[in-house]
């Protein structure tokens, strides 16, 4: 195994790829539920009313703002003559998404923990 | 001939290289050099085996591994050739980073433990211990067609090229087919249909290159799905390259040329028109090895 920074942000951006189809699956099934009745609607909802899934939204918010924020970096690397400040552009991707994900899973963990 | 006695011929002023470099007490430091062997006629998986060398200054990782084939165990197999970083036989994975380890300095390359690590490049076959089957390698690289094809109108003098044509090649052509880029790709270990930068960097060089009189073909040819789009910009052939080649702003280069590769063959075109005709310098004329 080669390693190096590219090949961890390759490594994220692929789990988190994965990651958020997993969830639009079950979005949709969340979501889905309309189809069976407001009942089972509201019975999927409830069960996803649980602390855990709240926290669990702390992950999803993480893998959006990750995998969005090295798009932009991959964007910035095909526009512009940047492949000698590759190494800082990825840590900027990981420290501009560490901010977002604090500021926005703040929020969320407070009213988690209500 | 005593082992690590090479490279100092003429040039010794101490009565031996171990005198050269030796430590307060008057003993040479030893390395541990660890090296992944593997006979598929023989061996299940490969295995390590450790020997150790004097760390004698001046000597290469090759030197070391010369050492310990005359001295410790003959069946220690690698390629070399040259010993000057330009054949590109030696290439090997060395502490974990691909590079010539005829140019790789013994005492610069000790991890933490004092050791050095040598494996195979990754992600190829391996024939024996450090040597690998190289080819899919290859056989990428005749597909992109990496030779010359000249204008009809050759000139009855020199090709005409401009210091900023020469400089915008970004030093390709320096390139020596070592395999370090290609072999430390993710891409290619995943997907071997793959072109690989070492192919990509050709074509870079043969489409950029104002004499050559097909890119439009060129291009066509990389646009399509084990081309130019497969590389997931990962930067491991920047940082294996031993002689400092950028293949990923060339595959960069090509993507944009591959979307406008009509209007780049008409420049072309254009350009050859003029290929036998001096060429204006407009203020400073930029170095010609210019461009890293």
């Amino acid at each position: 195994m080669y390693r190096s920074s590219g090949f961890i942000a390759f490594l994220l951006r692929r789990l988190t790829g994965i990651a958020l189809v997993i969830y639009l699956l079950l979005h949709m099934w969340v979501i889905g539920g309309i189809n069976s009745g407001a009942e089972a609607f509201n019975d999927r909802m409830d069960f996803l009313g649980k602390p855990i899934f709240r926290l669990l939204e702390i992950g999803l918010l993480a893998a959006v703002v990750y995998h969005g924020v090295d798009g932009i970096r991959l964007l910035i690397v095909h526009y512009f003559d940047v492949t000698e400040y590759r190494r800082s552009l990825f840590y900027a991707a990981l420290v501009v998404s560490a901010i977002l994900v604090i500021a926005g899973g703040l929020p969320i963990l407070l009213f988690a923990l209500e | 001939m005593r082992s690590g006695d090479w490279g100092f011929v003429g040039l010794q002023t101490h009565d031996s290289p171990e005198a050269m470099y030796m430590t307060t007490n008057g003993s040479v430091p030893t390395v541990t050099i660890r090296i992944q062997r593997f006979n598929p006629d023989v061996d299940k998986k490969p295995y390590w085996q450790e020997f150790t060398v004097k760390a004698t200054q001046g000597k290469t990782i090759l030197d070391a591994l010369h050492e310990i084939k005359e001295e410790q165990d003959g069946s220690v197999t690698f390629r070399r050739s040259c010993r000057h970083a330009i054949c590109g036989s030696c290439a090997a994975n060395v502490n974990g980073k691909n590079m010539l380890i005829c140019d790789a300095p013994l005492r610069d390359h000790l991890d933490r433990k004092g050791r050095v690590t040598l494996r195979p490049l990754p992600y190829l076959p391996v024939i024996k211990d450090l040597v690998v089957d190289r080819t899919t390698f290859w056989e990428q690289y005749l597909r992109v067609k990496p030779w010359l094809i000249p204008p009809e109108n050759i000139p009855e003098r020199e090709f005409r090229v401009s210091p900023e044509e020469v400089a915008a090649l970004r030093n390709a052509e320096r390139c020596i087919m070592c395999g370090a880029c290609y072999s430390s790709c993710q891409v290619v270990a995943l997907n071997k249909k793959y072109i690989g930068p070492h192919a990509l960097l050709k074509a870079f060089l043969r489409v950029l290159d104002p004499r050559d009189s097909a890119p439009r073909e060129r291009l066509e040819d990389l646009d399509r799905g084990d081309g130019v789009y497969r590389c997931h910009t990962i930067f491991n052939c920047i940082d294996a390259c031993p002689k400092g080649l950028n293949p990923t702003a060339a595959i960069e280069t090509l993507r944009k040329l591959v979307i406008k590769r009509l209007a780049f063959e008409d420049a072309r075109r254009e350009r050859q028109r003029r290929l036998d005709q001096p060429i204006e310098i407009v203020g400073e004329a930029p170095l010609l090895s210019g461009g890293e």
